[in-house]
């Protein structure tokens, strides 16, 4: 029992990293089967970015089923996410999430692709992706009204330029066609995804916690249709019936794609679940280490397909340099969390059940409880700074009607049950 | 099923022993070691009462706890 409770932030930083290493391998699979796409068709980014979704959506509706089977009392799939009981229809509540999420999948996987084989160099394509944690961030500072701190900035500064030197190819250049794709299209792509998946999780479905599983089964769902538009759409225009040509390639290349799917099916899995616990730019900060995880994966790939090595020590020293920045980023960005619950006593005649959906008003409340005994609400918080504590939530405690007084207990270390 | 938060009070020196000891704990959440009050906070998920007092029975028994409040959750907002 005892080495089931782990603290928390090691659980976060588990997953993200475990996703991001998968992330590597699978980039490093898709090399592979973007060539060999391109061996028999002209489109080969688009058809095989259909595929990914087609193939991804047997495979994951698959491994939902299996992980829907019960296993002494509970699912399998709950040993993934404890959230997790069986797969199950979509709600009404999800809808427009899944909506945008499943858009962002689609021009961010095909964006990708069109990357890919333009730079067949794994290592060398996946920093630029990380540079979506800026987007992140100034779409947190709008949409959840959480101004960045200092930390964060630096921080994110330091992951993207960590990331933008890591990725100079082995050639030491850079290609500006492929890097106008990643920033117009791929990224926001991705942020659609990342923002919207986080909603998704952080949703209550019957007053339970969303699960990761049922996500990415209906997120993939979702994509599959907004890719099969872009397919008709671009079918019309390049006039070739592009969705026979995909579903055929589909079931030329299968098992190739299955590989594929099936390590994408775990990433986002952990993705989704780290989502769920640290907030999107902090996740895509430790998923940034996808590019030191991509080092190897070239490594093997060189093996099987030609891809130039590094010629001079000034191009290793350089990326070494970019590699080390985005890892000192990403754990400033750990380091620096403070998180406290604070102990709540209600004015006499206060309604509680009233007063904690007040207190769950406030950002940064994790949880608010209703409690008997010497106090009447439990609240636990998390804020990046002590200063940021107070702004954002002390404040707000002081200016709620009801509260006699409350007294915030700083977490020193925690562990939890997982 | 019942949710509870208990706060536990150390005698000084005590708090790494009892820490080791809480986490072989069944039906333990997660526990926190805080500032202020209380010096850990336990979260606990037990089956009924029965159980929660089977629970802080055995908390009472460590060695080095100087004394448990617990609050038993009536409602809970979480993410």
């Amino acid at each position: 029992m005892m080495f089931l409770k782990i603290r928390k932030r090691y659980l976060f930083y588990a997953l993200a990293l475990t996703s991001s290493a998968i992330a590597s391998i699978s980039a490093g699979v898709d090399v592979i089967a973007i060539r060999k796409y391109g061996e028999v068709y002209e489109e080969a980014p688009l058809l095989y970015g259909f595929s990914v979704f087609l193939v991804g959506f047997i495979i994951t509706l698959l491994f939902c089923l299996i992980f829907s089977i019960p296993y002494k009392g509970r699912s399998l799939g709950s040993f993934l996410d404890p959230a997790f009981k069986h797969l199950r229809f979509v709600r009404k509540e999800e809808i427009a999430y899944h909506l945008l999420a499943g858009f962002g999948n689609a021009i961010t996987t095909t964006g990708y692709f069109f990357v890919l084989t333009v730079m067949p160099d794994p290592s060398t394509v996946l920093p630029f992706y990380q540079t979506v944690i800026l987007y992140l961030l100034l779409v947190e500072v709008i949409a959840e009204k959480n101004a960045p701190t200092l930390v964060e900035i630096q921080s994110s500064a330091i992951v993207t330029f960590g990331a933008i030197l890591g990725s100079l190819s082995f050639k030491g250049e850079i290609d500006l066609s492929a890097l106008a794709i990643v920033f117009l299209v791929v990224n926001p792509g991705w942020v659609l995804l990342s923002i919207y998946q986080r909603k998704l999780k952080l949703l209550k479905i019957r007053g339970e916690p969303n699960d990761s599983l049922n996500i990415r089964f209906w997120n993939i769902l979702f994509s599959l249709a907004f890719m099969i538009i872009i397919m008709l759409i671009l079918g019309q225009f390049f006039k070739k019936p592009l969705l026979t040509i995909g579903t055929e390639s589909s079931i030329n290349f299968f098992w190739l794609v299955s590989v594929i799917a099936t390590l994408a099916f775990f990433s986002y899995i952990f993705h989704i679940r780290a989502l769920g616990i640290g907030k999107a730019s902090v996740t895509q900060a430790v998923k940034a280490t996808t590019i030191v995880f991509a080092i190897p994966v070239t490594f093997i790939l060189s093996m099987f397909i030609p891809i130039p090595f590094p010629t001079t020590p000034t191009l290793w020293l350089i990326r070494s340099i970019g590699f080390i920045l985005v890892i000192l980023g990403i754990i400033s960005f750990a380091i620096t969390q403070v998180r406290a619950y604070i102990f709540i006593r209600a004015a006499p005649g206060v309604r509680v059940a009233k007063l904690i959906e007040e207190i769950w008003k406030i950002k940064g409340v994790d949880s608010v409880s209703a409690v008997s005994g010497t106090y009447d609400v439990i609240a636990r918080v998390t804020t990046r700074t002590l200063l940021k504590g107070y702004e954002r939530i002390v404040k707000r405690l002081e200016s709620i009607h009801g509260i006699k007084e409350f007294r915030w207990n700083s977490i020193l270390k925690e562990w939890e049950n997982v | 099923m019942i949710k509870a938060y208990i706060l536990v009070k150390t005698r000084v020196g005590k708090l790494e022993k009892v820490l080791q000891k809480a986490r072989e704990l069944k039906n333990v959440e997660s526990i926190a070691v805080v500032t202020g009050d209380c010096d850990l906070i336990v979260k606990v998920k037990v089956r009924d009462t029965e159980q929660l007092l089977q629970l802080t029975d055995e908390l009472q028994t460590i060695d080095g706890i100087r004394q448990t409040t617990t609050h038993v959750i009536e409602k809970e907002i979480t993410l």
